[in-house]
């Protein structure tokens, strides 16, 4: 072979491969994938939140792929995936990987310590940022191709002390949370929802992943005097174990216990069985939004893996993060990364499991909560809040 | 303030998790006796063998995403598990220590944690991600008195370790097989010169120690739930347990795990839950600076 022969065909191999990484696969044609990026927690100790996930995936793109004309032009979704694990520096090792594998857009993470450690990476990488963590901070990071698929902690603690104030006339709240980001967030938030109420937390208790004995956290808001304790836990075992106590110490009959959205989530109802009942609950989305879709959703899901998915916190928004860049892609006729960060800064009213989606300025979409009481195992609805766009 | 209702409170609940750390503690000691190295899988003892209980007590269980029916009496199960359990011990020894046996403590060690790894893993694998709730043999019920809450399961985690701690002591004082383990433990090369068959004692040694560890687990299963991470923090405890009481000692080890789980109850209430877990470990500490061979411990000289 001649030397510029040769040479011709290693430059034309290295603009091959360069155009390819330059445009991803946004102009390829029809039929051709579109390649979607997850990043969930597959492995290590937040494994339960990464497998619902990684099933709200595969539903999904399931479900966007038996479409006719799939997302449009004939192209369905594939899905990428990487292993964010349980360490920040291995997630955003996973997502620099991920960047590197041709994707237009990537889902999750959920836990907001992750998405705060990537978001200097993703602020690089302009794609469009589909995420759950529901700490408020997340989307007040500048990046304005992040999205928030689920109702921010700022709205929960709102709406929970809300109810408590208002609805349940509790004077002495306290407040139990988990250590790790989201519980700390969510517990701020409860203290700076009092302050609308002149209120003052009388107390307020934390606790590690994986605690086995929460007599002294309960038996300090008990002494403290609460009427009622707002719980912001992540981990459903955990919550097991605190409403098994908060019963068998006598606490439920004169203390009401107002959890959040994780604490309702199913696998926690599940894992605590009688011990939930009678407490309430945040919900970020509308309990019992018996909307086509979210009906097909649990039925679908239900026959699938033979238990139910977690509306809020797990599988529903990771279904509903993917359905909503496919309706995108479809409405605006391409996958280009910077059109669908635009298109979906202007969602309105688009409809999922959650409930409505419309983004506001930070690039939240869901603006629901609701709070409901454990029956039977079930979370039956008491009161809606919405907040204005 | 002083309060006694919540302070007697405080102390049962303390006793009954410091039995726990006591049970995964002396694992954690007989095999620091009999060979030299800690086992940092002990904590996974606790989980694997829960996770194995729950599938043959449950109607119903996802293994390997398929629904399985293998429901049987729960006497069959727990007998099931250890006779299981027991095997595995053996196994443990045999991949785990027995190839590594002449390389020194770190090979070993290392191993251990592999072994560790590796049953995290294979649980997620087998049993998924979700928390399995395990239904205690007895109704989990609550009694009440003078202010005072025990739970049925927590007094069984009591009798259940008392009777234990008292086999123990039969076995290690009265016993042929006892006598050899301690024998083993104090100089192996002696006790192989008097006889003892010391490869098999220390398969012995491994095979008890994992059973304390299932039967921990098959305690507090049912309040805490079958998940992956649940021997995590315990081990954790028992190793600091394990050293507080004096590192090799069976007595210390009892005592240390009780006087954790009970300190750290009340510190958690008294001073700030937020510094729960640390107490622990601030009693390490302590332990160590003015006592450096542990409550129990035999007092090591250095020659000048």
């Amino acid at each position: 072979m001649s030397e510029t022969r040769k040479r011709f065909l290693v430059q034309s191999a290295v603009a091959g491969a360069a155009s390819t990484f330059a445009f991803p696969n946004i102009a390829l044609g029809k039929g051709e994938p579109i390649r979607i990026g997850t990043i969930p927690p597959i492995t290590g100790s937040n494994a339960l939140n990464g497998q619902e996930e990684l099933e709200g995936a595969h539903y999904a793109v399931e479900e966007i792929n038996s479409r006719p004309g799939k997302c449009f032009d004939d192209r369905p979704v594939e899905l990428v995936v990487e292993d964010a694990t349980n360490d920040n520096q291995a997630a955003v090792g996973a997502l620099n990987k991920l960047l590197g594998e041709n994707v237009v857009a990537v889902v999750q993470p959920v836990l907001s310590t992750q998405i705060q450690a990537m978001a200097p990476v993703m602020k690089g990488a302009a794609l469009p940022w589909m995420t759950g963590g529901t700490a408020v901070k997340n989307t007040q990071l500048g990046l304005t191709n992040l999205f928030r698929c689920r109702a921010s902690d700022g709205i929960t603690a709102h709406g929970l002390v809300d109810f408590a104030v208002k609805d349940k006339k509790l004077k002495k709240i306290g407040i139990l949370h988990s250590t790790e980001a989201f519980g700390s967030g969510g517990a701020d938030q409860v203290e700076a929802s009092l302050k609308n109420y002149n209120m003052k937390a009388i107390g307020r208790e934390g606790f590690p992943k994986d605690t086995k004995d929460f007599t002294p956290e309960l038996l300090r808001l008990k002494t403290a005097g609460a009427d009622g304790i707002v719980a912001y836990v992540q981990n459903p075992s955990d919550t097991a174990v605190i409403l098994d106590q908060f019963k068998s110490l006598g606490m439920n009959a004169n203390i009401a216990l107002l959890g959040s959205p994780a604490v309702g989530n199913t696998t926690a109802l599940a894992t605590a069985g009688a011990a939930a009942e009678g407490i309430f609950v945040a919900q970020d989305f509308i309990i019992g939004f018996n909307s086509n879709i979210a009906t097909k959703f649990i039925t679908t899901f239900y026959r699938e893996y033979h238990r139910q998915p977690d509306v809020g916190t797990g599988q529903g928004w990771t279904r509903d993060a993917f359905l909503l860049l496919a309706d995108t892609y479809r409405k605006i006729g391409t996958a280009d990364p910077a059109k669908a960060v635009e298109a979906l800064h202007k969602t309105k009213h688009w409809e999922g499991v959650l409930g409505d989606f419309t983004c506001d300025a930070e690039g939240n979409l869901v603006h629901n909560m609701s709070v409901g009481v454990v029956k039977n195992g079930k979370v039956v609805l008491v009161k809606t809040v919405t907040v204005s766009v | 303030m002083f309060d006694l209702s919540a302070t007697l409170q405080l102390i049962v609940s303390g006793l009954a998790m410091g039995a726990i750390y006591a049970l995964v503690a002396l694992g954690f000691i007989l095999i620091y006796n009999a060979v030299g190295v800690v086992n940092f899988a002990q904590g996974d003892f606790v989980m694997f063998p829960s996770f194995i209980a729950v599938s043959f007590i449950l109607p119903s269980v996802i293994v390997f995403g398929s629904v399985m029916h293998w429901q049987l009496p729960i006497i069959a199960v727990y007998l099931l598990v250890l006779i299981l359990m027991a095997g595995f011990g053996l196994l443990f020894n045999r991949i785990a220590y027995y190839p590594l046996r002449d390389r020194g403590w770190l090979p070993v060690v290392i191993s251990t944690i592999g072994v560790s790894i590796f049953l995290r893993n294979l649980a997620q694998i087998v049993w998924g991600s979700q928390p399995i709730v395990f239904p205690s043999p007895f109704a989990l019920q609550t009694l009440s008195a003078g202010g005072l809450h025990l739970r049925t399961q927590d007094l069984l985690i009591l009798g259940v370790s008392a009777l234990l701690i008292a086999f123990q002591f039969v076995l290690f004082e009265r016993t042929t097989l006892g006598k050899q383990m301690r024998a083993t433990a104090q100089d192996r090369a002696t006790a192989q010169l008097l006889g003892i068959r010391v490869d098999r004692i220390v398969a012995i040694t491994f095979i008890y120690s994992v059973l304390l560890g299932a039967i921990a687990g098959l305690l507090v299963s049912p309040i805490f739930t079958v998940t992956k991470e649940m021997g995590g923090l315990i081990s954790l405890k028992a190793f600091a347990a394990s050293i507080v009481g004096g590192f090799g000692s069976i007595p210390g080890a009892i005592i240390g795990g009780l006087l954790i789980g009970v300190v750290e109850n009340l510190g958690g209430y008294y001073i700030s839950s937020d510094y729960k877990d640390a107490i622990a470990f601030v009693i390490l500490i302590g332990v160590l600076l003015l006592r450096p061979s542990g409550l129990f411990g035999e007092r090591v000289s250095e020659k000048a």
